[in-house]
């Protein structure tokens, strides 16, 4: 109480000093939370892709392909050495003409063989409805994050790419890739891929053998990268990624996005911290004649220090939790506006708000070093003197 | 009997520039007996606040020998000097020099906080010494809240909350007019009646000084005179 009065002595100055805290915070909490976001998105394709190899047509960037590859392709992966299984499957972008501007993963349609069952440990859980079974024809299993764009519901239709679907299930949330997808069966998304073909191609292939990535899963005890080498040396005209290439490709630029996106805010919080160094340095100034007085009657230097630092730190506190506050409303706000295009951008975690939070109070305390040795050092004799 | 204070031979310079300096004190001797009530007088700038600062512990000498009660302190530095002003010695400024976010009463439970006591014992003892300067209604209501003799009253209660063998006052009545500059030196002499605590009082007032037991006269740094009062003030 005592501190929060000295504190707000002058209001406008500490509101100015906290907010620009706050402001800080708030640009941590925004932008932590998008970058929240993308990693968790891109650990799960790290859990996802740690074990297998993903084999795709030669136009494909790490793994993610929609050039058309054949199924022939399976069995001749199949009798490479150290292969266990491989499994086709389709997979199209939901929208051909997607948002210029995306981020995460884009809104995509797929599709399975099945041969994968037995194999995948990667679960996605079917929270309403059933899962897809091996001869459905026209029904479609929906991703949380593309509930509301599509206006799912089991029992009801959605439509994919002209075609009308029925809705049997609803994918629980993943916080990754499937949360964007559209399972449908295998038969249903080849006749899409071949409507997507030139004209002049479209005749010329079977339709029911054409699959666009194959997942390679492997004899216990084998390294995937090594076998991605070997699968890449066995099979002609295919790109091969294993967990190395999608850590190379996803991973590593996305690492350094995220470091881009927290040094932009770590630099604006600093500048609140700048802010709360000046505040605190002129409060000493004001207030030399008091720390003389309050040491006369007998306030060691450290009693001096601990007060000033409390009043620094108060600012952290209230700054901090006001940006969190902020950052959370703006989070929920922009997911909330972005659930109808299916562009969930922000995910504020425990992690992100306790560690914006502490960050404000120890730049706080760090601010307040710096006056409050000064006004601890101060001579009393000089202080008391002090007009 | 041994003197509560005793400073002997004191000298302090203080440096203003590089070659520039003052001579505050240049050898300068008082002793001060216990339940004493001391007026210092003198021109400004003939040291009288210094040696009353040195006396209350609150800056140290260059040479010369200083004792509070019965203790040597003139080598003490820092934290053990903090903590005998908080002890052993009170002040009393005349601008009152409350903390102005603080009611009276954290005012004066400040001082005694700041000697060790917790907080709830300190602001127990606070709100007796308010009621024993007579200010018993005012304990929540801030300095800015208060009159210049209330928020004086208020000061001399925290001088006196870790009852101190000596107080120090600096112009206690400068700020004042004369009746309520009467109602402060009567309710100092009360306290060193009833207490027995020392006062070291620096004034330019003479009524003030003619309230004392003795006073003091200060001139370019050395104490150059002594009077004793003779019952001005009923005893």
């Amino acid at each position: 109480m005592r501190v929060l009065r000295s504190v707000f002595r002058r209001k406008m100055r500490a509101l100015l000093t906290i907010f620009g805290i706050t402001i800080g915070v708030l640009a941590l909490v925004v932008m932590g939370s998008i970058a929240e976001k993308l990693s968790l998105l891109v650990d799960g394709g790290s859990d996802y892709y740690a074990d297998k190899v993903i084999v795709s047509g030669t136009s494909g960037i790490g793994g993610f392909s929609t050039e058309p590859i054949t199924t022939s392709l399976i069995d001749e992966i199949e009798r490479v050495d150290g292969v266990a299984r491989a499994a086709g499957s389709v997979m199209m972008l939901l929208d051909p003409e997607p948002s210029a501007v995306s981020m995460g993963v884009v809104a995509n349609i797929q599709a399975s063989d099945f041969r994968e069952l037995g194999y995948e440990t990667f679960d996605s859980d079917v929270v309403d409805g059933r899962a897809l079974e091996p001869d459905d024809r026209g029904v479609a299993v929906i991703g949380a994050d593309l509930v509301s764009k599509l206006d799912a519901e089991v029992g009801g239709t959605v439509e994919v790419r002209g075609r009308e679907f029925e809705v049997i299930g609803i994918l629980g949330k993943t916080l990754t890739a499937p949360d964007m997808a559209v399972q449908i069966p295998l038969a249903d998304a080849q006749e899409i891929l071949v409507a997507d073909l030139p004209a002049a191609v479209r005749d010329t292939v079977e339709k029911d053998t054409l699959i666009t990535s194959i997942a390679v899963y492997l004899e216990e005890g084998e390294d995937p990268d090594e076998m991605a080498t070997v699968i890449g040396q066995e099979v002609d005209d295919v790109s091969v990624m294993g967990p190395a290439g999608f850590e190379t490709s996803v991973k590593e630029p996305l690492k350094i996005f995220n470091q881009i996106i927290y040094a932009i805010a770590v630099v604006s919080l600093l500048v609140g911290g700048l802010s709360v160094i000046n505040t605190m340095t002129m409060s000493v100034a004001e207030r030399t004649r008091e720390i003389g007085v309050r040491k006369a009657i007998g306030a060691t230097d450290g009693a001096i220090m601990r007060q000033f630092i409390a009043e620094s730190a108060v600012m952290g506190v209230i700054g901090g939790l006001l940006g969190l506050a902020l950052g959370a409303l703006v989070g929920i706000a922009g997911n909330q506006a972005g659930a109808q295009s299916a562009t969930e951008l922000f995910l504020l975690t425990p992690r992100l708000a306790l560690g914006s939070v502490t960050f404000a109070i120890v730049l706080g305390v760090a601010s307040g070093l710096y006056p409050a040795r000064h006004a601890a050092r101060l001579n009393p004799v000089q202080a008391l003197r002090y007009e | 009997m041994e003197p509560i204070v005793r400073v002997d031979e004191v000298t302090k310079r203080y440096r203003l520039g590089k070659q520039n300096y003052v001579d505050a004190l240049r050898g300068a001797s008082l002793e001060v007996a216990p339940g004493e009530m001391v007026a210092i007088m003198g021109p400004s700038g003939s040291g009288k606040s210094t040696l009353m600062h040195i006396a209350g512990c609150l800056d140290a000498p260059d040479t010369g020998e200083v004792w509070l009660s019965g203790r040597r302190v003139d080598g003490l530095r820092g934290r053990d000097l903090a903590r005998l002003r908080g002890r052993e010695v009170g002040f009393i400024f005349q601008g009152f020099n409350l903390v102005p976010t603080m009611s009276a009463l954290e005012n004066v439970a400040l001082a005694a906080e700041y000697a060790g006591a917790s907080r709830r014992s300190a602001s127990i003892v606070a709100h007796t010494l308010l009621e024993s300067v007579g200010l018993g209604d005012r304990m929540r209501h801030l300095p800015s809240e208060l009159s210049g003799g209330q928020q004086q009253r208020v000061a001399i209660a925290r001088a006196l909350v870790n009852d101190p063998s000596i107080v120090m006052g600096d112009e206690p009545t400068g700020d004042l007019d004369t009746a309520t500059s009467d109602e402060i030196v009567t309710l100092l002499r009360r306290v060193n009646r009833e207490k027995g605590t020392t006062f070291i009082i620096v004034t330019h007032n003479p009524e003030v000084a003619a309230a004392c037991d003795r006073t003091v006269h200060m001139r370019d740094g050395v104490v150059d005179g002594q009077v004793l009062a003779v019952g001005v003030y009923p005893a």
